[in-house]
Formats: structure tokens, C-alpha cells, sequence
């Protein structure tokens, strides 16, 4: 593969990753948050399968082929189920993320700040190993803290459920762009993990739903001390 | 303090790789069989029996171990000293608090607070949680560890939220929630190690190998260390209940079944702390002793302080147990960073007595809450003249958490505090002991009001299921033996903390 | 310099004059096509321009010259950008005012001099529109400054000229972790600043939502037709930059002849038509936004901007 391709490609790649970050900070509907996190899973799957396809390795590009289907449809149709699930009779509020603790612009900015920052803490990273994938490890650690900012900022059990996915992708971009991934078992224990992390967190949510009548876990304020 | 150890055993290969394959093995086999079978009690039996297995794998471990850590089927297995004394640790909590699973849901069936789904459900998930907490302590590589701790917390999501209704729910959402993402940031931690392995031009193959790392330590890129070092302490120790993600241990604790309460307030934490003690040697070879000493000193004095004052402020027998266990941790991640070989002897010491403390807690603690349908203090009064033995448990178990002599942790305390001023940490022995002074005394106060006085007349009667006055009488046993003597176990933890002890 | 290059600014100042119109028109009757209805066909801004110049032209009683002149200053402002960016070459006797901070304040004038225009009017309507056009371009120009700024880090320089000829030079530097972020705010910031869907609809005239048309709202004839043109215009110019600073191919540079120019040219009309086409297309199948969210994308979009520069110094001082 061409050097100037396959740079462009995993460039491209990373933005989309940030981008689609960014984009779930921005919106609220749920349905949409989980489309750009497939989004997310499908930019992650690039980066092997670029990097397999530019170095002929089949087994890069099988992982690669693995996070496609793990990260670009199981986990985001495993979401959007639950999304349906609400039913056509709640469409307005249970679709959408309607009083989020911090508001749009705000969350946005505070995402910028996080970018910011994750760009200064990765630069002795980057400095070590200036490759073109370790050139957008900031992008997977900005991921992983706006990730986390999700998770503190949206109420709803879904949206929290995405942030984490977010911090896991964060994560396993990471590991693939600094060492070309983990050793397999690793990444299977973990890929497994985060499957049923989902499908727990999934379960739970139906559940607050049952008990509280809505899944805005703000109102999980039963235990305190 | 005897000897136990001994380089001939060494050669026994193949016993060694069953007594390896056999903790993990044993559980699973338990699981499979509670999922066919549809006798509860037999599950349960086997779940306890499995439980023994691991403790009496633990056990022989120490005995027949080799001067090296052993390792099993292709090298995904390994056991050293600490392996051994995680696994007696799993053995000896798993075993009453899976046997007192028995009384446990014959209460809840016969309350009408289950239906068969969720009893056969909790039936296969205890012995998966034993399994997962034996594959983490007996992993050759810390990717698999850490695989294996996150499954701990797929597992006891449902168990956390076992007795149903809107607090459980709650709060098993809450510890799913701040668990994957602490755990997450472990995740993090483990691939920044796989990194600087790579970099130092270990095989892929071989980088996250415990061995591996520790032969060479001292080529890992220090600056990449200190980063995934900081991040795993975090992480783990959200497992472990340590700040900062600490939130949701009381919750749980508070709201899981109390065999379920016992397993992870005596055990999952302890397994969490662990892998923190895993990565330690090879952090400090190669980043200097300093780094993690001041980070666990941190987090483990900010436990014990966070966890004193919620202590002086609870209304509930069920969280002041979980924070009491929080202090506890605390005090053990300060142990970690003191770092002598007799101070990591110590902890694992205290990490034991705890277990077994907070088994018997935690099982009277359920019983005296079934009786009263609520954990609020304020409506417990005179339980020792309701019933002796659960009475009695309580004082017990209080007397060992909170460091009463003749009890193990008193032991491992004065251990400890030598340790601290040898190393010049005198005014980490100061905060500390003033800290669990206000939790000694919170503890107490409280427990007294519990156990003796005048109950009302309307008060409940408490009683106990055969199974459960069993599992705490043989509890009590081992905590009053594991006070008097170490015995067998004086020469792994002496062994354990060589191993362990950070660099100078 | 050749005589070529001397031509090129007129001939992109009369491209653009003639072909805006167009480019309203494209993008009219491609949602009128999506829409099902057969539509006016592509030449139907002319024929409304032709119609609105023959009008006589009506001056509101109380309205100064403020009112009378706003039109042409934003049809000259709009002129010039179309003279200087580069458009058809990189190489033109104006490439040293091609300067990306005069572009935008270019731009800048025209959006105060059409508020000041709804203002002078004093009625109702002309204050609230040139209120909330203000607002949106007081959020949507330092977007565009940021954007620009970060596709010109790699260049090293802000002259316009200079990016696209070094875009040019190696067009994957493109597709990079700041050009996806900076080409995803520049598209917002276009579509808020030129008044389309879903920050404005070009299309209604709803009292309560509609922010451009308020501001027009008492001009006729002549003045009303200016400032259609003028709008169009800056449209146009503005997707032909997007398109040029994103895939700058074709475009002439120093040494090109007639056929070079020439190719040039017909480069830049397609690739606009190839924008307009795809942006009429998806404004079908989006709804206006409420007012009061719109500064939320735009913030949106300025966040994009500043990551782009972010990124774009990050990758530009490891690299160096």
C-alpha cells in the first residue's frame, strides 16, 4: 500500500473517532448517540484492517474484521434494542437525553478543554514512537476522557451506557495504535468482557426502568448516607 | 513461626499443574452442575465443596511449592506465594459463605421474595464468582487478570441485585457502572505495560507475562511506567474499594445477600488489592521503590480517613460493615506501601483475618436483618439476648475487624507499625492509628448499642438456619485458631512477603 | 506574471456573478425534484432577478442612506471575496490581499452593512432579523477564522493562495485528524453564515423564525435583486472555497496556460455544482432548528474549529 494512503487512511480514520466523540457529546437523541458510536465502532475497525492490509498481515485484519462486527453492529444493535423497547406509546422524553446535568455548550466546551488536555498528557507518548499510529494516540485518549464526561454528564441509563463503549474504544484504539493490539487472548477476554459489560449494563437498565417508571438514573437516590 | 517451604517439591510437575488447574476447575464443574441440577441444596453443597477445593489447592501449595513460581497448562497458569495464599483466602470465605447459601434462600423462598429463576441463577452464579476470582489470582499474565477481575464484576452484578427492588436495582447499577469504568482505566494501565514491554523488545507474545515483566523490569521505559502504574492502581483499586472509585461499595455491600456480602467484602476486595500487589515488584524494579510508596500511601490513608468518618455518621449496620471493611483495605494499601517483606506479611496476614471476620459479620449481620426487615441501627437493640449465637458471631467478628487482641489483625498491626518506623513512616503510624481510633470507637459504640441492652417486646425473634449457625461457628473457630497461630501459613506469608517487598 | 494570470481575478469575479444565480437555482429545484413536485427549473433565480430589476425601486419613508447603500456594499463585498480567493488559480496579481483574515472581515462587512440595512427600516421585523443575524455571525465568523487557520498551520502560511497551492501539492495531508474536524465545522459555519437549512430557511417567511428574509423584508426592485444576487454570491464563493481548500484539483497554478485555466475553471463550476447538488439534497430531509439551538451548533462547530487547530499545531510541532 502506498505510504501517503495508508497515512491518509489511519488519519481519517482517528478523525472520525474524535469526530464522532464529539458528535455524541453534541446530541441528545438516543437513537442518534448510538448511531455515531457505530460510527465510532466502524472508524476503530479501520485501523487494522488498514494496517493489516498495508503490512499483509491476515491476522491484523482479521481482529480488524472481528471489532467491525463487535463494536460496528453487535454492541450498537444490542443498544438500539433497547432503545425500541421503549415503545411507541413514550416517544418524546425516553428517546432523548431531555435534562442532561450540563448543557450543550457547556459539555462542548468542557470536551474541547478534555481534548486539549488529552493531546498535552500523551505528548512524551507520542515523542517516544513518532509513528503515524501513535501519531493519534492523543485521539484515544481524548476519546477515553470524553467518554468518561459522558458518562458523568447524561442521565440516561443508554447514554451511560455508551460512554463507557466510548472509554472502551478509547481504550482498545490505544492498544492498537501503540503495539499493534494486545496479545490475542487479551484482546478476546476483553472484547468479551466488554460484550457482556453491555448486555449486563442492558439488563440493569430494563430493570431501573421496571422500578423508577424511566431510565434517568439521576433518580436512583434511594441509597445514600 | 515454622518452616514450611521446601525446593525439593519443586519437581513435582504434574501434581503441581492439578493443584493449579483444579481452583479454577472445581468451581466451573460447580456451576455447570448447580445449571443441570434442580436440588438447591445439593448446588449449594457443591459450590462449598468446590470452595474447599481451592482453599485445600491453596494449602497445598504452600506446602509442596518450590523455591520459584509454578506454572500450568502452557504457561496461562501460575502460582507463587501469594497465588497460595489468595487461593486459602477464596477457600476459606467461599466455603461458609457458599454453604450458608443454603439458609439463605430457603428464607428468601420462604418469604416469597424469589421465584426459581432467580434462585437457580444465584445457584450457578456463586461458584462463576469463585471461579473468576481463582482465575485472577492464578494468572501467568496480567492481561488475563485483569480479564478475569472484570468478569468478577459481570458476575456479581446480578448477585448484587439478587434480593430485587428498588435499592438493590440501585445499587447494582451503581457498582456495574463505576466498576467497568475503574476497571476500564486498569484496562488502560495494562496496555500502557504491554507498550513499554514491546518498546523494551520483549516478544509480543510474552509481554504481559508476570515473569517476563519481572526479568526485565529494569529496560521498561520509566516515564510510560509511571503512567500505567498510577492507572492501575486506580483501577484496581476501584475493585478494591479504595479511593477514588469507592462510591459503590457501600451501596452494594448494603444491598447484596449477605453470603454474597461476606464473598465480596472478604475476598473480591482482597482480589482486587491483589493485582495491585501483582504489578508492584515489577513497577518498583523499574521506576524506583518511591513512586507506588507514595501512591498507596495516598490512597490507602485517604480510604482509612474517608471510611472513618462515614463510620462515625452511620445509621445502618449493613454500610457500617462495608466501610469498616473500606478501613480495612485502606490499611492494608498502607501496609503495601511501607513495603518490608514483614509488612507484606502482615497485610496477607490481615487480608485472611478479615475475610473470615467479615464472613461471620456479614451472615449474622443477614440474619439479625431478615428478623427486623431493615438494616437501620436505630431499631436493633439486646440481639445477644434474642439469640446467643448471632449475637455472639457480630461481637466476634467486630473484635477482629477492629484489631482486638488476641484476634490475627492485632498480630498484624503491631507488625506493621515496627515496619512503618523502621522505614521512617512514624507519621503515617500517627494519622493512621488516630483514624482507627474514631473508627474503633464508632464501630463499638454502635455494636454494643446493637448486641446487648433491653430489646423491645415487640422486637422479632432471630432465627437461624441450621446451615448458617454452622457456617458461623465454624467461622468463629478459624478466627479465634488464625489469631492464636499462624501455624502452616506463618512460612508462606513470611515467603509471600520476600517476594512481595518493594525495592529500597 | 501573465496576462492569463492578470484575467483570472475578472474572470472569477464574472464567473461568479453569472453562476450564483445557478447555483440558488440547483439547489431549488433539486429539493423541489425530492420533494416530488416537478420545480421552477434551474434558471429561475435569473428570471426572478430580471424580473426584480425591472421593478421600480421603493424607498421606505424615515429610512437614510444607510438603508439605500446596505445592498451594494453587500453585493461589492461579496465581489470582492470573489476576486481574490482562489478560485481558478493560485497565482493572481491579488494573491497577497488573499489573505484569510480579509476574507472573512470581507465577509464580515456584508453580514453588518444587511443588518444595518434591516435596522434603518425601524420597523419590527428588520430589527429582530438583524438582531439574530448578528448573533449568528458574531458565533459563525471566529468558526471560520479557526478552521481556515487550522488547514493553514501544515502551509505555514494564512495566505489562501499558499494553502490551496500546498493542498494541491499533496492532497492527502487533507485527510487528517484536523482537516475531517475543520471540514465538518467549515460545512456548519457555511450553511449558518449563507442562511440555509437548518439555521435559516430561505424559503419562508414565518415571522417568528425566519432571520434573512426579516431583513429584506422591505426592500423591492432593483435593491431586493442585489441583494438576492449578493446572497447567491456568497454561497457560491464559499462552497468553491470549501471545495478548493478540501480537493484543490485542477486548480491553475503558476505555469499553466489557456487549456490549464481553462480546465480550471470548468473544475470549479462542477465541483460547486457537485456541493450545491448534495447540500439541496440533504436540506430535504432536514427541519429548521429552533432559534435557540442554533447557537448550539454553532458552538458546536467552534469547538470543532479550535480542536482542528489543536490537532493541527499538535501534528505540525511533533512532526518538526
Amino acid at each position: 500500500m502506498n505510504q501517503d494512503l495508508y497515512t491518509a487512511a489511519m488519519n481519517t480514520a482517528a478523525g472520525t473517532l474524535l469526530l464522532s466523540a464529539v458528535l455524541v457529546v453534541w446530541r441528545r437523541e438516543l437513537r442518534a448517540m448510538v448511531m455515531l458510536l457505530a460510527c465510532q465502532g466502524v472508524a476503530l475497525a479501520a485501523l487494522p484492517v488498514v494496517d493489516g492490509i498495508a503490512h499483509a498481515s491476515a491476522e491484523v485484519i482479521g481482529v480488524g474484521v472481528a471489532i467491525l462486527a463487535l463494536r460496528g453492529a453487535i454492541l450498537p444493535a444490542v443498544l438500539l434494542r433497547l432503545v425500541a423497547r421503549r415503545g411507541p406509546a413514550r416517544r418524546g422524553p425516553a428517546r432523548r437525553e431531555s435534562a442532561p446535568v450540563v448543557g450543550t455548550s457547556l459539555s462542548l466546551l468542557i470536551t474541547a478543554l478534555l481534548t486539549v488536555t488529552a493531546f498535552a498528557i500523551t505528548r512524551p507518548i507520542v515523542l517516544l514512537q513518532a509513528t503515524v499510529g501513535s501519531m493519534a494516540v492523543p485521539v484515544s485518549f481524548a476519546l477515553i476522557l470524553i467518554g468518561i464526561q459522558v458518562m458523568a454528564t447524561r442521565r440516561r441509563a443508554l447514554s451511560q451506557t455508551v460512554g463507557f463503549l466510548m472509554v472502551d474504544n478509547g481504550i482498545t484504539s490505544a492498544a492498537f495504535l501503540l503495539t499493534s493490539g494486545v496479545p490475542l487472548v487479551v484482546e478476546l477476554g476483553a472484547s468479551l468482557d466488554v460484550l457482556f459489560v453491555t448486555l449486563v449494563l442492558g439488563l440493569l437498565a430494563r430493570q431501573v426502568q421496571a422500578h423508577f417508571g424511566d431510565s434517568d438514573v439521576g433518580r436512583l437516590r434511594e441509597l445514600r448516607d | 513461626m515454622g518452616t514450611a517451604t521446601s525446593a525439593g517439591y519443586g519437581s513435582c510437575v504434574t501434581d503441581m499443574t492439578s493443584l493449579l488447574v483444579l481452583p479454577v476447575a472445581a468451581p466451573v464443574a460447580a456451576a455447570v452442575f448447580a445449571a443441570v441440577c434442580r436440588n438447591r441444596r445439593l448446588n449449594a453443597a457443591v459450590a462449598a465443596a468446590a470452595a474447599l477445593a481451592i482453599g485445600a489447592c491453596g494449602l497445598l501449595l504452600a506446602v509442596a511449592r518450590g523455591s520459584g513460581p509454578v506454572l500450568a497448562l502452557g504457561g496461562l497458569l501460575r502460582a507463587d506465594a501469594l497465588t497460595a495464599v489468595m487461593l486459602v483466602v477464596i477457600g476459606s470465605v467461599g466455603a461458609p459463605a457458599a454453604w450458608a447459601g443454603i439458609g439463605y434462600v430457603d428464607q428468601e423462598v420462604a418469604a416469597g421474595h424469589t421465584t426459581p429463576r432467580r434462585v437457580r441463577l444465584y445457584g450457578v452464579l456463586v461458584p462463576t464468582f469463585l471461579a473468576a476470582m481463582a482465575t485472577a489470582v492464578s494468572a501467568a499474565n496480567i492481561g488475563v487478570m485483569w480479564a478475569a477481575i472484570e468478569a468478577t464484576t459481570i458476575v456479581t452484578a446480578f448477585l448484587v441485585g439478587h434480593r430485587g427492588g428498588r435499592a438493590a436495582v440501585e445499587a447494582a447499577w451503581k457498582y456495574v457502572v463505576i466498576c467497568s469504568v475503574g476497571i476500564a482505566v486498569a484496562l488502560l494501565g495494562t496496555v500502557l505495560v504491554y507498550f513499554a514491554a514491546v518498546q523494551a523488545g520483549i516478544p509480543a507474545s510474552h509481554a504481559l507475562d508476570i515473569d517476563t515483566l519481572l526479568a526485565h523490569a529494569t529496560a521498561l521505559d520509566p516515564a510510560v511506567l509511571r503512567v500505567a502504574a498510577g492507572l492501575m492502581v486506580i483501577g484496581f483499586g476501584a475493585k478494591a474499594g479504595l479511593v477514588p472509585f469507592h462510591t459503590w461499595l457501600a451501596d452494594a455491600h448494603s444491598q447484596a445477600p449477605a453470603p454474597v456480602s461476606a464473598l465480596m467484602s472478604g475476598v473480591l476486595l482482597a482480589v482486587g488489592f491483589s493485582a495491585v500487589l501483582r504489578v508492584k515488584p515489577v513497577v518498583d524494579l523499574a521506576v524506583g521503590g518511591g513512586y507506588l510508596r507514595t501512591a498507596l500511601l495516598v490512597v490507602g490513608l485517604a480510604t482509612v480517613a474517608v471510611a472513618a468518618l462515614m463510620l462515625l455518621v452511620q445509621r445502618d449496620f449493613k454500610r457500617m460493615l462495608a466501610y469498616s471493611s473500606m478501613e480495612n483495605l485502606g490499611v492494608i494499601a498502607v501496609a503495601a506501601a511501607v513495603g518490608t517483606p514483614l509488612a507484606v506479611a502482615a497485610l496477607l496476614w490481615q487480608v485472611l483475618a478479615h475475610g473470615m471476620g467479615k464472613t461471620v459479620l456479614f451472615l449474622s449481620a443477614g440474619q439479625i436483618q431478615s428478623a427486623h426487615g431493615s438494616s437501620a441501627l436505630a431499631a436493633v437493640h439486646g440481639v445477644l439476648s434474642r439469640s446467643r449465637l448471632v449475637g455472639a458471631s457480630f461481637a466476634v467478628g467486630i473484635a477482629v475487624v477492629v484489631a482486638v487482641p488476641p484476634f490475627a489483625i492485632f498480630g498484624s498491626m503491631i507488625a506493621v507499625g515496627r515496619s512503618m518506623t523502621e522505614v521512617g513512616l512514624g507519621w503515617v503510624l500517627a494519622v493512621q492509628g488516630t483514624l482507627m481510633v474514631v473508627a474503633f470507637a464508632a464501630l463499638a459504640s454502635r455494636t454494643v448499642g446493637m448486641l446487648l441492652g433491653e430489646p423491645e417486646p415487640s422486637a422479632p425473634a432471630i432465627t437461624t438456619p441450621r446451615s448458617i449457625s454452622l457456617a458461623l461457628v465454624i467461622g468463629i473457630a478459624a478466627c479465634l485458631a488464625l489469631g492464636l497461630s499462624a501455624g502452616l501459613l506463618a512460612g508462606l506469608f513470611r515467603d509471600a512477603g520476600l517476594m512481595l517487598a518493594g525495592v529500597r | 506574471m501573465t496576462i492569463l494570470a492578470m484575467v483570472a481575478p475578472a474572470a472569477q469575479v464574472v464567473g461568479v456573478l453569472l453562476g450564483a444565480p445557478l447555483v440558488a437555482g440547483v439547489m431549488r429545484q433539486v429539493r423541489a425534484r425530492l420533494e416530488g413536485r416537478v420545480g421552477a427549473g434551474v434558471g429561475q433565480p435569473w428570471r426572478d432577478l430580471k424580473k426584480h430589476l425591472r421593478k421600480q425601486s421603493m424607498t421606505p419613508s424615515g429610512t437614510t442612506v444607510v438603508f439605500s447603500l446596505a445592498p451594494a456594499v453587500v453585493a461589492g463585498s461579496a465581489l470582492l471575496i470573489a476576486a481574490i480567493v482562489p478560485l481558478v488559480t493560485t497565482f493572481s496579481p491579488l494573491d497577497r490581499i488573499a489573505d484569510l483574515f480579509a476574507v472573512v472581515g470581507l465577509l464580515l462587512i456584508g453580514t453588518v452593512a444587511m443588518a444595518l440595512g434591516g435596522l434603518d427600516t425601524g420597523t419590527a421585523f428588520g430589527g429582530m432579523g438583524a438582531s439574530r443575524g448578528i448573533t449568528i455571525a458574531a458565533l459563525a465568523e471566529p468558526t471560520i477564522l479557526l478552521s481556515v487557520f487550522a488547514l493553514s498551520l501544515p502551509a505555514g502560511s494564512s495566505n489562501l493562495g499558499v494553502i490551496v497551492a500546498a493542498t494541491a501539492h499533496d492532497p492527502w495531508t487533507v485527510l487528517s485528524v484536523p482537516g475531517a474536524l475543520a471540514f465538518v465545522a467549515l460545512l456548519t459555519v457555511i450553511v449558518a453564515e449563507t442562511g440555509r437549512l437548518p439555521v435559516d430557511n430561505p424559503s419562508t417567511h414565518l415571522e417568528l423564525t425566519m432571520i434573512h428574509e426579516a431583513m429584506e423584508l422591505e426592500y423591492a426592485g432593483p435593491r431586493l435583486a442585489l441583494i438576492e444576487w449578493a446572497s447567491a454570491m456568497r454561497l457560491t464563493v464559499l462552497l468553491a472555497l470549501l471545495a478548493n481548500l478540501f480537493a484543490p484539483w485542477g486548480i491553475a497554478g503558476a505555469g499553466a496556460g489557456v487549456g490549464g485555466f481553462l480546465l480550471a475553471a470548468v473544475l470549479i463550476a462542477a465541483k460547486v455544482a457537485v456541493l450545491a447538488l448534495v447540500l439541496g439534497g440533504i436540506e430535504v430531509f432536514v427541519a429548521k432548528l429552533r432559534l435557540f439551538r442554533v447557537p448550539e451548533l454553532l458552538a458546536g462547530s467552534f469547538v470543532l474549529a479550535l480542536l482542528a487547530v489543536t490537532t493541527s499545531s499538535f501534528f505540525a510541532s511533533a512532526v518538526g
